[in-house]
């Protein structure tokens, strides 16, 4: 049965990368919202905050550690709790300060050509984004129990093919360092009832998607993303924050350290 | 948000007398799914069926039609017949030289075939109608093996991820997705019964206890994921093995 924590008292959820439009953080805003919670949203992109419903925007660079505890110690001060964090900050471009609205950089960015600001960015807004995060929120979190949910990515499980563009070769570690970070934050917090899961998206139509297509060109056809899918589609930002929030609630009360595939049966791990 | 999209549908839920299966019924029906159960145990408002037989198995259409969830829970290390239709549970791990041609036949069948023939008979409504959802179930003991429940079942639970993954290939282009669930230790009635193989409540209490949720799971911790997969949340979830075992094992 759905039950709620916290005794009546409003749940508090921070969202990391929640305010671009079209982006699964945005919806899973949304769904926590629509469950009842308070949602906080840490983002640099300010542009976003002005459409933000009801929640309560910080302006956070989350790979900036510093950043990331004044986040935290702002939402503490508002709303006195964290019971969810969902970080969906992440990706392999428009992650930092400079380039937050650019389109995708052309080329294939793999391991062994990308440049070492590239590796060390990538690493930075996907893994440390979420070590920061988790790590700020943590002591809040085991007071009363809660939920963690973290964004990985189907590039962990099977890689960036070469010749790809719109992700990269670090992006694929990072996502997989994200799953590691999960099953350890498993071990290190279950005993205080605080959940930790982990997402794994396929090919969703975000935002992002769509600037990708608008470079590359490959919507349909034998190189699109809709050739390797046997569902034929992509999924939507709505059903990938469906499961997400379902991974906040009590009907996932008995899971933690799991990593969830979200991809139309394009890669079953 | 509150799952969407469960009330108005319709399930078929199997091994649905008790436990795990029960709690799916429950759970569902809260959501407004109308439930079609059925076990080979008679129990209040069920379809008796050995779904074991592929005969038993095609009754189920004229009274179910065409399901929008199909949930395949039937099975467990002790085969039942329609003798003994709920077995008990031993006591005792099963180790392979105890487990004799016969068992292995029959656990095989209880929990393999009966996910391979439901399937064979429903997916083709599901395909005509271009959509569904089917939730399989392994277990734990298929993911890191087990020292409890015998090879026969370990085996059996391991088809049924290669059955998943196959299916959901498969079904894909029709709009049917298809999952596994594998469950760690949920303390069943009949589990609770047997102590599961722990020499005793002392040394279940420190089993429990290094579990990172330090606690057994409840039937309705599954059936919360059930609902879950049912979803909106689970429409583009496809042939993953989902699980749910309070931190016991890290699946890949």
């Amino acid at each position: 049965m759905r039950k709620t924590q916290g005794g009546g008292l409003k749940k508090v959820a921070i969202v990391t990368g929640g305010a671009k439009p079209d982006s699964i953080g945005a919806a899973v805003v949304r769904g926590l919202q629509e469950e009842g919670m308070q949602v906080v949203v840490a983002d640099l992109y300010e542009a976003g905050f002005g459409a933000m419903k009801d929640a309560h925007c910080i302006r956070a660079d989350v790979a900036d550690p510093k950043a990331v505890d004044a986040m935290v110690a702002a939402t503490i001060a508002k709303f006195g709790r964290v019971d969810v964090l969902v970080n969906c900050v992440g990706g392999s471009w428009g992650i930092t300060v400079e380039d937050l609205t650019a389109p995708p950089p052309r080329g294939f960015r793999g391991l062994t050509n990308c440049s070492l600001d590239d590796w060390r960015t990538i690493l930075g807004a996907n893994l440390d984004s979420a070590f920061y995060c988790c790590r700020s929120a943590a002591p809040h979190l085991k007071k009363q129990g809660g939920a963690i949910v973290n964004l990985a990515s189907i590039a962990a499980r099977k890689g960036i093919p070469p010749g790809a563009e719109g992700s990269s070769g670090p992006y694929a570690v990072a996502k997989a360092g994200v799953m590691a970070l999960t099953r350890q934050l498993a071990l290190e917090l279950g005993e205080f009832g605080v959940r930790a899961n982990c997402v794994a998206p396929g090919v969703i139509a975000s935002g992002r998607l769509a600037k990708v297509l608008a470079i590359s060109g490959k919507g349909k056809g034998p190189e699109g993303p809709l050739a390797q899918i046997p569902m034929g589609r992509v999924g939507t930002v709505e059903e990938t924050a469906a499961l997400i929030v379902a991974l906040c609630t009590d009907d996932t009360s008995y899971m933690t350290g799991a990593m969830i595939d979200i991809n139309g049966a394009s890669y079953a791990a | 948000m509150p799952l969407k999209g469960l009330g108005g549908k319709r399930a078929l839920v199997t091994g649905a007398a008790s436990g795990i299966g029960a709690a799916v019924c429950e759970r569902l029906r809260d959501a407004g799914v109308q439930v079609f159960a059925t076990d080979i145990h008679q129990s209040g408002g069920l379809i008796v069926a050995d779904l074991s037989d592929a005969a038993d198995v095609e009754k189920l259409v004229a009274a179910v039609g065409t399901p929008d969830f199909l949930v395949n829970v039937a099975g467990g290390p002790v085969a039942p017949s329609r003798d003994n239709t709920l077995p008990d549970l031993p006591k005792q791990s099963m180790m392979l030289e105890d487990i004799n041609e016969s068992e292995w036949a029959r656990v095989l069948a209880a929990n393999l075939t009966t996910a391979f023939l439901v399937c064979r008979e429903f997916a083709p409504r599901m395909k005509a109608r271009k959509s569904g959802r089917i939730i399989n179930f392994t277990s734990i003991a298929a993911r890191r093996g087990s020292d409890r429940v015998g090879v026969h079942y370990a085996a059996a639970k391991g088809g049924i991820i290669g059955l998943t993954k196959t299916l959901a290939l498969e079904l894909g282009p029709f709009g049917i997705t298809v999952n596994a669930i594998a469950p760690g230790f949920i303390k069943t009635e009949r589990i609770a019964k047997a102590s599961w193989g722990m020499p005793s409540p002392e040394a279940e209490k420190r089993f429990v206890e290094s579990l990172p949720l330090r606690r057994a799971g409840e039937p309705d911790d599954i059936a919360g994921v059930v609902a879950m997969l049912c979803s909106e949340a689970g429409a583009y979830v496809s042939g993953a093995t989902i699980d749910v075992n309070g931190g016991w094992y890290f699946g890949p």
